[in-house]
């Protein structure tokens, strides 16, 4: 009796060890699969519309019979937790979403496992983005542009602003009827950084920054001095959109995603409308990565499959507005129209961008 | 006292001063040291005061301290001032006293966050004070009242929340006082206001100094009614800091929160030197 407890829990230890060393190599994608399947659960960690993303992934708990847990958590926090937990044998995280704006001040390869290789070969999924190459670490899942919100009962659709100088035009004959924000969200930073790379002759596509390359930034920080008087200065990304909505504000920057998910949920009026201006607007992206140390890899990688493919990609075009991360995705229910997304430009990047926007709170924002 | 019986009161102390010496004492030196360029989260840990040159150098940094030293000021003078006067009217029980305490309590029970959405929905351009301006005609048109440049919502929602707190803590020292004090000063002649002055008031010295400067503290500290309802020209100390962590710069945000830390500490000190000062008769003591 005892010889026969002692071997059984020998051989359930070793089968334990076997499972949570998460020995992929050389396994099939079908024996990737059964792994998945007998690991039964993933985490992933994703900052927003938490509660539609718990629902927009029970067609692969049904398919697959993973339980995918999404916990509470915001952007930072999620990427503090990453690093609290680097060390650690074991993390919760299985997936990570990031940003890809996140993924340039990150090492990548430290930090995640190489995707290629594991998953089933498709040459339409989207890794580089945004001129973010994460070497395999990543697979973009969630494309998003950011454009201007208008209220069309307020607005001429026919006659929007598309360059600085009509925004301009548009903030003198309308005084107080645009706003942008400056933190708390993306849309506001995209639109003051990409009036000041339009009026600045400035390299917004290198990473490096300087004294001297701020300097070169005057030209928009005066632009948008000067008009000081005729835009507002609003608190997020969600209070643009909702001043518009109330009809307080006539235009905003926002995101294409954002708002469409708002509409969807009729938070939002439904009759706003969006469009990216010929100045051009940065469009960009969250990706999906496995962290080096998750304890789920196998499931993980199921997901992120299943999260990348065509179906779910038209699904998420569909459910949120979302631009497509696969080539033969459905992008017919997005916002704006294709010829529009000619107009989409890289964000700058850190830490020139993070020094950007200081430098605009410095010298616009605190001079109001 | 021997040594012996000193380390007899430091043994006793250990447990309950112990933790809470060594809690806030490890969180103080992690962002100490984190401020000189220590604890790097991301790269290399480098001994330096180039963090500490390169935010106080900022305009946004010397804004913040005063905007949170207005905020904190004006909050906690704010409470107190309105729950004196309560304070001494709910003194004595009478019929109903019980409730109107209660009522005035209530916002304690309200958590921050919630009042200020409440409060931005009541003043938002198409809200319902805008509104009814325009209904009784004192005003022709919506005004945009959201995000004030003088942080005058900040400083409303702060009073209405920590006025309760103030008057829970006044009320217990305003009931301690004896009417044999109060039916003396009356008939050696004080009018209210000589009572107020020269008998309640420095009786009450020191819940009102707690309520001061525990007001005070929380209040240059804002972080939720700002990013709400504050002024979008400015950031609160709490705010920049935030600001500078999401933004992951550790070492910046380190320099802010000792700033916060060290304003907090200071102000806190003064605003009890000085209410001492004036309430008890210009002397210290």
């Amino acid at each position: 009796m005892l010889k026969k407890l002692a071997l059984a829990s020998a051989a359930l230890t070793a089968s334990i060890s076997l499972a949570f060393a998460g020995d992929l190599e050389n396994k099939s994608w079908d024996e990737i699969v059964a792994q998945a399947k007998e690991e039964g659960q993933v985490a992933w960690y994703v900052w927003y519309l938490r509660d539609d993303l718990r629902n927009a992934v029970k067609p692969f708990e049904e398919e697959y019979g993973i339980k995918v847990t999404i916990p509470e958590g915001t952007n930072q926090g999620n990427q503090d937790k990453l690093l609290a937990e680097r060390d650690r044998e074991e993390g919760d995280i299985d997936v990570m979403a990031l940003g890809y704006d996140a993924m340039a001040s990150k090492d990548m390869e430290a930090l995640f496992m190489d995707l290629s290789g594991y998953l089933p070969k498709d040459d339409d999924r989207v890794g580089s983005l945004v001129g973010i190459d994460p070497k395999g670490r990543a697979l973009a899942f969630w494309g998003n542009q950011t454009g201007i919100a208008y209220d069309p009962a307020k607005v001429d659709a026919s006659a929007l602003p598309q360059t600085p100088t009509e925004f301009a035009e548009f903030w003198a004959s309308n005084p107080g009827k645009f706003g942008f924000n400056f933190e708390k969200g993306g849309s506001g930073p995209s639109f003051h950084s990409n009036v000041m790379r339009n009026l600045s002759d400035v390299d917004f596509s290198s990473p490096d920054s300087s004294p001297e390359k701020l300097a070169k930034l005057k030209p928009g920080i005066e632009f948008f001095n000067e008009h000081g008087e005729n835009y507002v200065i609003t608190a997020s990304n969600a209070d643009s959109i909702i001043r518009v909505s109330d009809g307080e504000l006539w235009m905003v920057p926002a995101w294409e995603d954002h708002l469409a998910g708002l509409q969807k949920r009729g938070e939002v009026r439904s009759d706003i409308k969006f469009y990216i201006p010929a100045m051009g607007m940065s469009g960009g992206g969250n990706g999906v990565s496995i962290p080096n140390n998750a304890r789920n890899k196998a499931a993980a990688l199921v997901f992120i499959n299943w999260l990348t493919s065509a179906d779910t990609q038209s699904a998420f075009n569909r459910d949120f507005g979302t631009a497509p991360m696969h080539g033969k995705a459905d992008d017919s229910y997005a916002l704006v129209s294709n010829d529009q997304r000619a107009h989409r430009v890289d964000p700058a990047k850190d830490p020139f961008y993070k020094e950007l926007k200081d430098h605009f709170i410095e010298n616009v924002i605190l001079n109001r | 006292m021997t040594w012996r019986r000193w380390l007899q009161v430091i043994l006793l102390l250990t447990p309950g001063l112990g933790l809470i010496v060594a809690l806030i004492g490890t969180v103080v030196y992690i962002a100490i040291v984190q401020s000189f360029g220590l604890y790097n989260l991301t790269g290399e840990s480098l001994l330096s005061a180039e963090h500490w040159a390169g935010v106080l150098e900022r305009r946004a940094y010397g804004r913040a301290v005063r905007y949170s030293l207005y905020i904190g000021i004006l909050s906690a003078l704010f409470s107190v001032a309105l729950a004196y006067p309560l304070a001494l009217w709910l003194r004595k029980p009478f019929t109903g006293s019980v409730a109107v305490g209660a009522i005035l309590k209530a916002p304690l029970l309200v958590h921050g966050l919630v009042a200020a959405f409440l409060f931005i929905n009541v003043i938002a351009y198409h809200g319902v004070l805008n509104q009814f301006m325009q209904w009784i005609g004192l005003w022709e048109g919506p005004r945009r009242l959201q995000n004030d440049s003088n942080a005058i919502g900040v400083l409303i929602l702060q009073t209405w929340k920590n006025m309760p707190f103030a008057l829970l803590i006044l009320t217990g020292a305003v009931q301690g006082i004896s009417d044999d004090v109060l039916d003396a000063a009356r008939d050696l002649g004080a009018g209210s206001m000589a009572r107020f002055r020269k008998v309640i008031a420095p009786l009450t010295i020191s819940a009102m100094q707690a309520a001061l400067v525990i007001i005070f503290i929380g209040a240059v500290a804002d972080f939720s009614f700002q990013v709400i309802a504050g002024p979008t020209n400015r950031q609160s100390m709490a705010q920049l800091m935030v600001f500078y962590k999401d933004g992951g710069r550790w070492h910046d945000a380190a320099v802010v929160g000792v700033s916060l830390m060290v304003v907090a500490l200071v102000g806190s000190a003064l605003l009890a030197f000085a209410a001492r000062f004036i309430l008890s008769g210009r002397r210290f003591r």
